[in-house]
């Protein structure tokens, strides 16, 4: 029914104000990888269960992308942060 | 020929006239000057600063490095020019004078409405005056800021203006509102 | 006469009467009472039939977990069928029937289900339909249909009108008896932000009908000071008539408030009903304890109830159960019930201890039986005497109504809907609530069972909560309670013995034989046995049956009560209307509608309009004497093809990039080469997937060195604007570029046909001749009369064609000065539909082709693709060998070969004489039109290898219509394929 996400740069909302991509972790290969890195990289996932990152983002909000971190069995959140940041920046 | 174009505003038609005030007060405003302000890459507290120095500007925070700014003392027309002339290579401005409708719900009941359609806290203490962000109202992103203890002011995309004023009329239906454009 | 309104006592007010009718019959209750109250104080102790046998039931309860006095109310629209009379508040004018039962409630011919109980047994359902399997759908499901169920729901459409609404809170408080009003007293004067709910509608909880003392005065007297104070805290909100039905992530709350439940006359205007979503840093669950019945031959006889329901109806109604009351009990709460009673002058039948040694004292003059027990009522439509065993010596004893007490279970179902498991509490014979965070139980929710304790349970828990919040908490003076009732009591889990049916839940009709069977049959585990027996189904999911269900399975398994543990608790804790959970999310509001700026001059035109996503177009614009759609749009089409047409696409999406690297940016983002796009120039963009599939389309205008305004189509605006952001803020976030969504801020028109530029002329200052603005040219242009607009030399349609973007306020002015420039040309407005047929002629691709499933190759854009860019999204997986094969679907156009034969989009392709199968499959139809620039009917297709094909003929199968057309592909521009018009 409900569920809350606090996002880092416009407080705590419900989860409705954001969208959700999926895995976060997948970093997208150099242009010229192996094809098994890119296939892995588009069509492959591996749903655990439990700790997982994940790519949201806060599109009624800020708009910005955002990597939470929470246990998909247990629904804790442990962080969200701005998914740029945690790619160590913008320029 | 003559080609003197006259604006429609959004929600030319779909208000009534107001018969009374009511306590609490759904105002349109006619035309508003409203500009996006975007920092370029890394300058975005030096844009704020300039944002913030200035007393022409009220500048509404969106995501990091971007605010609506809306002004009373510009006109739609140049108000864009006026914040590039000032922002200089700190920012890209972009006008949304037309793009967006600027509303201000006033009220004893204002917050109760809000909490209606509106997810985020809005107590004085979580969401006090002089704060802004853009935050989902029933299916719509607004941005909503407020203005005053019972005072909010929301800007929702032109296209949407006439769908929020209908959720808004019935989020305030056990409440008393009066909605109408400004007098301004 | 036998149930009666006592002379005085109760919270009612006895100076006014409500007039209600109960199947029919005119009855009066007072201000204060519930339904059941009412219709008890009217000695109306039948109320219902029970779901499977269709016995007699009478109300048990006084709360929320009542199983039989379900009724509906209200007639017509606003029929609520199984309403719970025990917490329905009386008003004038209810008016509510009885259910599952015909032809009347006194004879109902259902209850010869009661005489065939021994072929009803536990799982008769997967017994007895099993064979033959052709009668399920035909015969067994609707008879048990017809058979099965509660209440009829209303058909017509709810005329009620709902809400949902937010609340944020330090402290949500669930009940206000003496724990709930002691905790939110505290946190209040602690000046934390306190939500207190309570489903009833006055707050006091068992306050309300204690006759204990405290400080020497009625409790209620100490509830009513307690609300008067919370309601004096600003920072305090005390919502009554609300249940709290769920607990939900993040110590979030779901709770539904009745609004305008209680009265005859709803204001249309405002909701009957709220549904709240408390956001609450923490919780109290101070829900009290359920009083468990005792499991007993013909414990479902009306007249027999709780003997806490009993006292209620005394203490807090004025309402005796009857003139003679037994008292069965396990404990002593009993005895309080035979106090309370013998208080108020009530007759006493007999007090009935199961236990032989007890240190209860029963009121003077009540026959006190130690060590007995009750093993069958008598009585048809109401208990008339009880058969009492005592050492295998039996007695009839006449009663008129039996109280029961078998003990108490904690309400702790909220703390167990996220998982947490009931954990087994030896000394108190009860489940109590699990550690959890966020929420703690309070009072007789945690096993508290007295009074004083109670209030300082509650006090405590709130300090605790305000300290852990970082504030100091406030002080809280117990009041003195007079004399306790020692609150134990000696499990019985069911009375050995019984003559007759002893139910265990008695909505389901769930017997102790049932239970057995199920044991005895492999369902022994407790949410087996809750499938097999239907014991805990339904409305009230168990909430007085379960705790002895379990303590039956135990028995019957010879294990411990913990060891069966509980079934699994979930929302809802009671029903929860649809009408309340769908809130203003109804009818106009159940989508937004989005509207374009130039609304106004496409119904100035005589627009029909089209739901296309959440958006209202402009789809044909009928002119008089067109009898058809088809008329409309033919005409439009020919109109733009000979003359001109003013067609409004503000819907494309709009983005500017801005920023030293956006060229690079776009040049990623797209597949085809966009660095050297010059200044004032704008191209045809197209973006992949990273899979290599086509993802939108759109221009791509260079309106400065660093500034970019791109295009998208409708429908993946929102989608293209969050696909760039993903790029610019995770893939490349070390590129200086910044964008955002400029949509509404422009009307943009597009001006197509060979008289455009004649007609745009006379509008702009700036030259528009072939040499100062050609094809593809995209720059700011000056309006006459000083109107800064955007113009861009693009075509959809095949024509020579203008996109003129002004801002949007001055759109309808700007397309009613094209049309008036125009009208010496022949111009016409034209719609989504003309527009579709133009772009279908000239060959030029939407979503309808770009469906996910195809490379800008198949659509035959290949050459589009800069494979000589180092890196562009989708640029590494497109040259996957699937994606170049040979035999690929490629874009072709079809024509009919009959003219009076159509097309429609998504038909297949089969080879002429071939069989329709998934072999044979040539590939399908992505859009189709009737083409009045040709005659006839075309479309565009994928065809395997198709650009090898032109000039075959191949059949356009569509199955579910029935409809098979030949057809000739051939290529997909069907119009001017040299661009003559385009470039004129």
């Amino acid at each position: 029914m409900a569920s809350l996400i606090t996002c880092p740069h416009c407080g705590t909302r419900p989860k409705e104000e954001f969208s959700i991509r999926g895995d976060a972790t997948p970093v997208r290969p150099a242009p010229m990888a192996p094809d098994e890195a890119w296939n892995d990289y588009a069509h492959v996932r591996a749903n655990p269960r439990g700790r997982i990152r994940e790519h949201w983002q806060h599109v009624s909000g800020c708009r910005r992308w955002l990597v939470v971190e929470r246990d998909n069995f247990t629904h804790e959140v442990f962080a969200v942060t701005d998914a740029t940041e945690s790619r160590g920046g913008a320029r | 020929m003559a080609y003197d174009y006259q604006t429609v505003h959004a929600l030319e038609g779909t208000i009534g006239a107001v018969s009374e005030r009511r306590a609490n007060h759904l105002s349109v405003h006619r035309a508003s000057a409203i500009a996006s302000v975007l920092a370029a890459p890394g300058r975005a507290a030096e844009a704020a600063g300039i944002l913030v120095a200035s007393g022409e500007f009220e500048a509404r925070f969106v995501a990091p490095g971007e605010w609506l700014v809306l002004s009373d003392v510009h006109a739609p027309e140049t108000l864009g020019a006026e914040l590039s002339v000032r922002l200089g290579d700190f920012a890209f401005v972009v006008d949304q004078s037309h793009g967006r409708v600027a509303l201000t719900l006033a009220g004893p009941d204002a917050a109760r409405i809000l909490a209606n359609g509106i997810g985020a806290d809005l107590h004085i203490d979580a969401f006090p005056v002089g704060r802004a962000a853009n935050v989902l109202c029933n299916h719509l992103s607004v941005n909503l800021a407020r203005t005053g203890g019972d005072r909010f002011g929301i800007v929702v995309t032109r296209s949407f203006a006439g769908a929020l004023v209908d959720d808004l009329k019935v989020m305030a239906r056990s409440h008393e509102l009066s909605v109408d454009f400004d007098t301004r | 006469m036998t149930a009666y309104r006592l002379a005085s006592g109760g919270l009612i007010d006895r100076s006014h009467t409500l007039g209600f009718s109960f199947d029919g019959a005119s009855l009066s209750g007072h201000p204060g009472d519930t339904l059941a109250s009412a219709l008890l104080a009217s000695d109306r102790l039948l109320v219902g039939r029970s779901f499977k046998y269709h016995r007699p039931r009478g109300i048990v309860t006084a709360g929320p977990s009542e199983p039989n006095a379900l009724v509906t109310v209200g007639t017509g629209a606003r029929r609520d069928p199984n309403t719970r009379a025990t917490v329905a508040e009386l008003y004038d004018g209810l008016a509510a029937v009885s259910q599952n039962r015909w032809p009347s409630l006194a004879f109902d011919l259902g209850a010869v289900n009661d005489r065939l109980a021994r072929f009803l047994s536990a799982g008769f359902y997967y017994k007895t339909f099993m064979w033959p399997s052709a009668f399920w759908e035909k015969v067994y499901e609707p008879l048990i249909r017809r058979a099965a169920g509660l209440g009829r729901t209303a058909l017509s459409p709810d005329p009620d009108a709902y809400e949902k609404s937010w609340a944020h809170c330090d402290l949500l408080v669930v009940g206000s008896g003496p724990t709930g009003l002691a905790a939110a007293l505290v946190a209040a004067r602690s000046g934390l932000r306190v939500i207190l709910a309570e489903q009833d509608f006055l707050l006091g909880g068992a306050l309300l009908s204690e006759t204990m003392r405290l400080d020497g005065e009625a409790p209620v007297v100490f509830a009513r000071r307690a609300v008067e104070e919370l309601h004096g805290h600003p920072n305090v909100t005390l919502l009554p008539r609300t249940t709290v039905f769920g607990w939900y992530d993040d110590n979030i709350f779901g709770a539904v408030e009745r609004v305008q439940k209680h009265s005859a006359a709803v204001d249309p205007a405002r909701p009957v009903e709220r549904v709240w979503r408390i956001a609450a840093k923490r919780a109290i669950l101070a829900t009290g304890a359920e009083e468990r019945p005792l499991v007993f031959g013909g414990n479902d006889r009306p007249g027999v109830m709780t003997a806490d329901a009993v006292a209620t109806y005394a203490n807090r109604y004025g309402v005796a159960a009857g003139k003679s009351v037994a008292i069965f009990t396990n404990g002593s709460s009993g005895y309080r019930t035979a106090r309370d009673l013998a208080a108020q002058g009530v007759g006493i039948a007999a007090l009935i201890d199961s236990r032989r040694e007890a240190a209860d004292a029963a009121p003077e003059g009540v026959r006190l039986i130690r060590g007995g027990s009750v093993v069958d009522t008598k009585g048809r439509q109401r208990i008339r005497a009880l058969v009492a065993d005592r050492g295998g010596f039996e007695e009839l004893i006449a009663c008129d109504a039996l109280a029961m007490s078998g003990g108490w279970s904690p309400v702790i179902h909220l703390a167990c809907q996220r998982g947490g498991r009931p954990v087994w509490s030896e000394a108190l014979q009860a489940f109590l609530a699990p550690d959890v965070s966020g929420l703690v139980t309070a009072g007789a929710a945690a096993g508290l069972y007295r009074l004083a304790e109670c209030l300082e349970d509650g006090a405590r828990k709130a300090a605790a909560v305000v300290e852990a919040l970082g504030r100091t908490a406030a002080g809280f003076e117990r009041p003195v309670v007079g004399e306790e009732t020692d609150p134990s009591f000696t499990a019985l889990w069911h009375v050995p013995g019984a003559k007759s049916k002893a139910f265990v839940d008695f909505q389901n009709d769930v017997h102790t034989r049932d239970l057995g069977l199920a044991v005895r049959e492999g369902f022994g585990h407790v949410e087996h046995a809750k499938r097999y027996t239907t014991s805990g189904m339904a409305t009230d999911q168990g909430k007085l049956g379960n705790i002895n269900a379990v303590g039956i399975l135990a028995a019957m398994r010879g294990v411990s009560p913990a060891e069966v543990g509980t079934t699994t608790f979930r929302p809802f804790y009671t029903p929860v209307s649809f009408g309340a959970l769908a809130g203003t999310s109804v009818g106009e509001h159940a989508m937004p509608v989005r509207r374009s700026p130039l609304h106004g001059w496409a119904a100035r035109n005589g627009a029909a309009f089209i739901d296309a996503g959440l958006w209202y177009r402009s789809a044909w614009f009928p002119k008089a004497g067109e009898k058809t759609w088809r008329e409309s749009v033919d005409r439009e089409v020919r109109t733009v093809r000979e003359h001109a047409g003013l067609c409004d696409v503000s819907t494309l999406g709009k983005i500017e990039v801005f920023g030293p690297d956006a060229a690079e940016f776009l040049n990623r983002l797209y597949c085809n080469p966009l660095l050297k796009l010059p200044v004032g120039k704008a191209r045809y963009g197209l973006m992949l997937r990273e899979d290599g599939m086509v993802y939108d389309d759109g221009t791509v205008s260079r309106l400065g060195e660093e500034h970019f305004l791109l295009t998208t189509t409708t429908g993946m605006a929102a989608g293209t604007l969050a696909h760039m952001e993903f790029a610019a803020q995770v893939l490349w976030p070390e590129l200086g570029v910044r964008f955002l969504s400029v949509s509404d801020q422009w009307a943009q028109m597009s001006l197509a046909g060979p008289k455009a530029r004649a007609i745009l002329q006379a509008l702009v200052e700036d030259d528009l001749s072939d040499a100062a603005f050609p094809f593809l040219a995209a720059r700011e242009v000056r309006l006459k009369g000083n109107l800064k607009a955007r113009l861009f030399r693009i075509s959809f349609s095949g024509e020579l064609a203008y996109e003129l973007a002004v801002p949007a306020g001055f759109g309808e002015a700007v397309a009613d000065a094209i049309m008036r420039a125009g009208a010496p040309h022949g111009i016409c407005a034209y719609g989504l539909e003309a527009l579709n047929v133009l772009r279908i002629e000239k060959g030029h691709v939407t979503h309808a082709e770009f469906d996910g499933r195809v490379t800008p190759d198949d659509a035959g854009l290949g050459r589009m693709m800069a494979t000589g860019k180092p890196d562009f999204i989708g640029k590494r997986l497109s040259t996957r060998f699937g994606l170049t094969a040979a035999d690929r679907a490629q874009l072709v156009g079809l024509k009919a070969v009959e003219a009076d034969k159509d097309m429609r989009a998504g038909a297949h392709l089969l080879k002429d004489g071939a069989k329709p199968s998934t072999l044979n499959d040539q590939g399908w139809v992505s859009s189709a039109c009737f083409s009045p620039t040709l005659g006839g009917h075309i479309a565009l297709a994928f065809l395997k290898s198709g650009r090898e094909r032109y000039g075959e003929k191949i059949v356009v199968w569509d199955k579910l219509r029935g409809v098979e057309t030949a057809a000739e592909v051939c290529d997909p521009v069907f119009v001017d394929p040299e661009n003559r018009k385009l470039m004129a």
